[in-house]
């Protein structure tokens, strides 16, 4: 074990529980007292899938949620053999795990309400975030997009936080069909007072560029979590690489995963 | 107690363990996972005369037991490493091996002459093998002329220890590693990454932007281990073993070839405390086999 004066460590964290959001989506219950203590919303781990060397690098997998007693937890979906292997862990095994990482979301702000747009496994983040929202007195509307209405989770803890939910499917079992950006172009407007507001967004890299080309003229700021392949996790290998307007690159692992979202140059 | 100890030119080395450039940083990103100074040195990240942002992304794509990456040197550039980065090593009680390239034959002694003067640094690492540059790297470390003029060119440059790493993709690597011999390199460090390459079936892009990349990891260790051996045979000047060292026996093993020291690289990413136990391993070893001195180890294979 190792702490940093940034508070982010190496740890091997036990599995408390494993389990199916979907058949293809996991929420994995770490034990580490300390990424729990100093984790805050939009930061991320990176976890050793094996001891081995095949997969060789580390995952990143934004923190889930926290209990600051002492667990913290993962949602991903398996899209790979890191991912495949991971869904393998019992209660009792343990990983490798690096965290907290990265600089998360700047919620110390003066806003009031909080306009959050996620989709697919850009939810993960997004109940430690709204949890954190919710408990620092802020109203949150949430637009949340997925393949299908299984996939939507912890909807009565969401509905006892006071959140408003606005859905949206691929495959239109629940909410609105289509994607989740096109619930964006009725909501901003039912708003009022803008700079009171705060936008925030995580997703794969085309959702959050549809979303930065609906909101780039609006006055609400906009927070967004990139994914990025990564290896270090830590600044260091420089393979994260994202451009920022009006200068050099950044790296998603240091300097984010969150940036002003209508800073951020996609296609670059 | 094993006198873990190592001499490259005028430098001494507390432990053969070095981290490999561009997996360390500047020397002090690792901090807050490792005792930076338990290490035999740093080598940094390749330093150019001129800030580099680097190449378009995406950079980096893992492979079988390895990765890809094309980074580009991205650095700060020799200005703003002298003022921003080597005071950040300041006090750190470990060796400081600075790794300079350039995009012509003569910038790089011009980089050498911008840092020379600098206390903090101990020597040179002269990167004559990147595969993902456009000027410079690969094209120069594969021509025994080019190599030869600039080693020649960083020699007179500088009186601390100047050292050349080698790339692997090359015909014939004893041939570079004389060249830079006969013009004045202390030591030589070998392997730079493998020029490799990954493709995405569905989309038929290639997985790293430039197309072509550099292959580091455990998958490239066999490889490495062929060309150290090769090299320390041929040449008087210590060699430093550099290829996906993951643990103390892969070490061992390029130690026992022929390497006087080893880089870690790629581990770092993987095990940023690893490096600590590839040390503490050497040193188990050496006790549990009645090394001495791990000098005595160096090019010890059996049957030579």
């Amino acid at each position: 074990m190792t702490a940093s004066p940034d508070n982010c460590g190496d740890y091997d964290c036990r599995v408390i529980s494993h389990s199916s959001i979907t058949e293809d989506v996991f929420r994995l219950r770490l034990e580490s007292p300390e990424i729990a203590a100093h984790s805050a919303p939009g930061q991320f781990v990176q976890l050793r899938v094996t001891g081995g060397i095949d997969p060789l690098l580390r995952r990143p997998f934004s923190i889930h949620r926290v209990h600051r007693d002492g667990w913290f937890e993962l949602l991903y979906r398996v899209v790979g053999i890191g991912t495949e292997r991971m869904s393998l862990a019992r209660p009792g095994d343990s990983f490798r795990i690096m965290g907290p990482l990265g600089r998360g979301f700047a919620i110390d702000r003066p806003f009031r309400e909080a306009l959050i747009v996620a989709g697919g496994m850009g939810s993960a983040p997004v109940i430690f975030l709204i949890e954190e929202l919710v408990d620092t007195g802020r109203r949150v509307t949430f637009l949340w997009g997925a393949r299908n209405s299984n996939e939507f989770f912890d909807l009565d803890h969401l509905e006892q936080l006071g959140v408003t939910i606005h859905f949206s499917t691929d495959d239109g079992s629940r909410g609105c069909k289509g994607l989740v950006t096109d619930l964006l172009t009725t909501i901003p407007e039912s708003q009022k007072e803008e700079s009171a507001i705060m936008g925030f967004a995580c997703g794969p890299e085309p959702m959050l560029k549809c979303i930065q080309e609906k909101v780039l003229e609006k006055s609400i700021e906009w927070q967004a979590s990139l994914e990025k392949r990564m290896a270090c996790g830590i600044g260091v290998c420089q393979g994260c690489a994202v451009r920022i307007l009006g200068g050099n690159y950044r790296m998603t692992c240091s300097d984010g995963p969150v940036f002003d979202l209508k800073k951020v140059v996609f296609d670059d | 107690m094993t006198d873990l100890s190592v001499t490259i030119g005028s430098l001494r080395l507390k432990n053969p363990v070095l981290t490999a450039s561009g997996t360390f940083g500047y020397g002090t990103e690792y901090g807050a996972y490792i005792d930076v100074a338990r290490l035999g040195g740093i080598v940094t990240k390749t330093i150019t005369l001129k800030p580099r942002e680097g190449n378009p992304m995406p950079r980096i794509a893992e492979t079988p037991a390895g990765m890809l990456n094309s980074i580009g040197l991205a650095n700060v550039g020799a200005a703003r490493f002298i003022s921003e980065k080597l005071p950040l090593l300041e006090g750190i009680d470990t060796t400081v091996i600075v790794n300079i390239a350039g995009n012509t034959i003569d910038e790089y002694p011009e980089v050498v002459r911008t840092i020379d003067h600098h206390p903090r640094v101990d020597g040179y690492e002269v990167n004559v093998s990147c595969p993902n540059v456009k000027k410079g790297g690969l094209a120069f470390g594969t021509d025994p002329r080019i190599t030869g003029a600039i080693v020649s060119g960083v020699r007179k440059a500088t009186r601390k220890p100047v050292i050349v790493k080698l790339t692997p993709n090359v015909t014939d690597i004893v041939s570079i590693a004389k060249a830079a011999v006969e013009s004045g390199a202390d030591a030589l460090s070998l392997i730079n990454t493998v020029l490799g390459m990954a493709v995405d079936i569905e989309t038929r892009q290639p997985l790293i932007a430039r197309k072509t990349a550099g292959l580091s990891g455990p998958a490239i260790k066999p490889i490495a281990l062929a060309k150290v051996y090769q090299v320390s045979q041929a040449v008087s000047i210590p060699v430093i073993g550099i290829g996906g060292i993951m643990s103390w026996q892969d070490a061992v093993e390029f130690i026992i070839v022929g390497a006087s020291a080893v880089q870690t690289g790629t581990l770092h990413f993987i095990e940023p405390a690893g490096v600590l136990d590839v040390i503490e391993g050497i040193e188990h070893y050496c006790i549990r086999h009645d090394v001495q001195k791990i000098e005595t180890l160096v090019g010890t294979l059996a049957g030579d």
